[in-house]
């Protein structure tokens, strides 16, 4: 009989090899234990989803202000656009106007400036990736890497948006199709003394590899489907 | 090219799991955000404790995590004479199939709740946050029989609660 411990250990992927294989077997011979074993998949589910809502939202003002308060910036264009829809257009509704302040503000609020390089960015709340990070999602292929950013698996979320996994010698991470732009879901420092020809053959960071898993809603592209979603322009 | 990011913007990059991480912990969202607010700041003030090259996210969970333990310990000496009993009976109410996934938010907060506050860390990190067994114990300075008996205790207690 296995123990609560191996049983749950094993449900985690923490087991492998022989250790596993038995577990297999036990759940196998035994109804209840399969059945037990559902139920605790349905219940990471649940907590994947409910808690995924929180990390998928985008970020109160205040906590993107509390990393950099000093480094907010006014987009004058902006600012310019909001004193036109102020100084009132006869006929345009003024709920209208009410929202284009608004969104003005929330906008002005959280711009923040590239930094010279750095590879995201932060907009209305959001990551994106920026500069070369950007540039590696929107045109490299996983079969074709160039430079040192390399695209791991390209996928669709449970929302239907295209996801992709990059590994860098600077961190790996995960970003999906948000408009024009990829927002960055999942970002992961390169660990201490970690070449990229070791990141390549330890694998990919459990923490990203859990996040791909909680996000990816069917199978990964092929390379074929991959380099079709690159002409239609990640759609 | 290559990418780089600063502290700054890997921290950013982070939020939104620190946040998460944060409502597995708390009870309200507004705790939350606080509680996320908090590690902020203190990783600002620490970053210097930080090694470049090291994991950041790791460093980040583990200052949140001590945070909250201090006040979760000051809240507890306050809150004893208030009795959850009504909190803990609208838990298992409802347990509606397929219900959005943002409304059931309140609902797997106010289960996670209920468990002791060494099961409710490890149940956030290894089941939400998809951690291992050996990086939380690692996290949490326990040894990793310790996370995984802890485990088994506070998923079982939550599925009771919730149902699956």
């Amino acid at each position: 009989m296995v123990t609560d411990e191996t049983f749950f250990a094993w449900l985690d992927g923490e087991l492998d090899g022989e250790e596993a294989k038995r577990v297999v077997a036990e759940v196998d011979a035994d109804p209840a234990l399969a059945e037990k074993a559902e139920q605790h998949r349905a219940l990471q589910r649940r907590l994947a989803s409910a808690f995924g809502t929180v990390a998928s939202a985008p970020l109160p003002e205040s906590l993107i202000g509390a990393v950099r308060p000093k480094r907010e910036v006014i987009d004058f264009a902006a600012a310019k656009r909001s004193r036109q829809s102020r100084g009132g257009w006869s006929g345009f509704p003024q709920w209208a106007a009410i929202a284009a302040t608004l969104a003005v503000g929330i906008f002005v609020g959280t711009m923040v400036p590239h930094q010279s390089g750095d590879s995201v960015t932060v907009e209305g709340g959001k990551v994106y990736a920026a500069a070369a990070l950007d540039q590696a999602l929107t045109t490299q292929l996983a079969s074709a890497p160039a430079g040192e950013t390399r695209i791991g698996l390209t996928f669709r979320d449970q929302s239907g948006q295209i996801c992709r996994s990059f590994i860098a010698p600077a961190g790996s991470g995960l970003a999906c199709r948000d408009g024009q732009r990829w927002q960055v879901r999942g970002l992961f420092g390169a660990p201490e003394g970690q070449t990229e020809s070791y990141r390549m053959a330890a694998g990919m960071d459990p923490s990203l590899a859990a996040l791909i898993e909680s996000a990816m809603a069917d199978e990964p592209f092929n390379s074929a489907q991959e380099k079709a979603a690159r002409e239609k322009g990640w759609r | 090219m290559a990418l780089s990011f600063s502290f700054e913007n890997e921290l950013v990059a982070l939020l939104p799991r620190l946040r998460r991480f944060a409502h597995g912990l708390s009870r309200s969202p507004a705790d939350a955000d606080d509680l996320t607010q908090a590690t902020i700041e203190r990783a600002l003030r620490s970053r210097d404790q930080w090694r470049p090259g090291t994991r950041l996210d790791s460093w980040a969970y583990r200052i949140m995590r001590n945070l909250w333990i201090d006040t979760a310990r000051a809240r507890s000496r306050r809150d004893r004479v208030e009795a959850p009993e009504e909190e803990a009976e609208r838990v298992g109410q409802d347990p509606t199939a397929g219900m959005d996934a943002a409304v059931d938010l309140s609902r797997m907060m106010l289960a996670m709740q209920r468990l002791p506050d060494e099961q409710r860390e490890v149940v956030a990190l290894i089941l939400i946050e998809g951690f291992g067994y050996r990086e939380t114990a690692e996290m949490l300075d326990v040894p990793i029989g310790t996370v995984s008996s802890r485990l088994v205790r506070g998923r079982t207690a939550l599925l009771e609660m919730v149902g699956a």
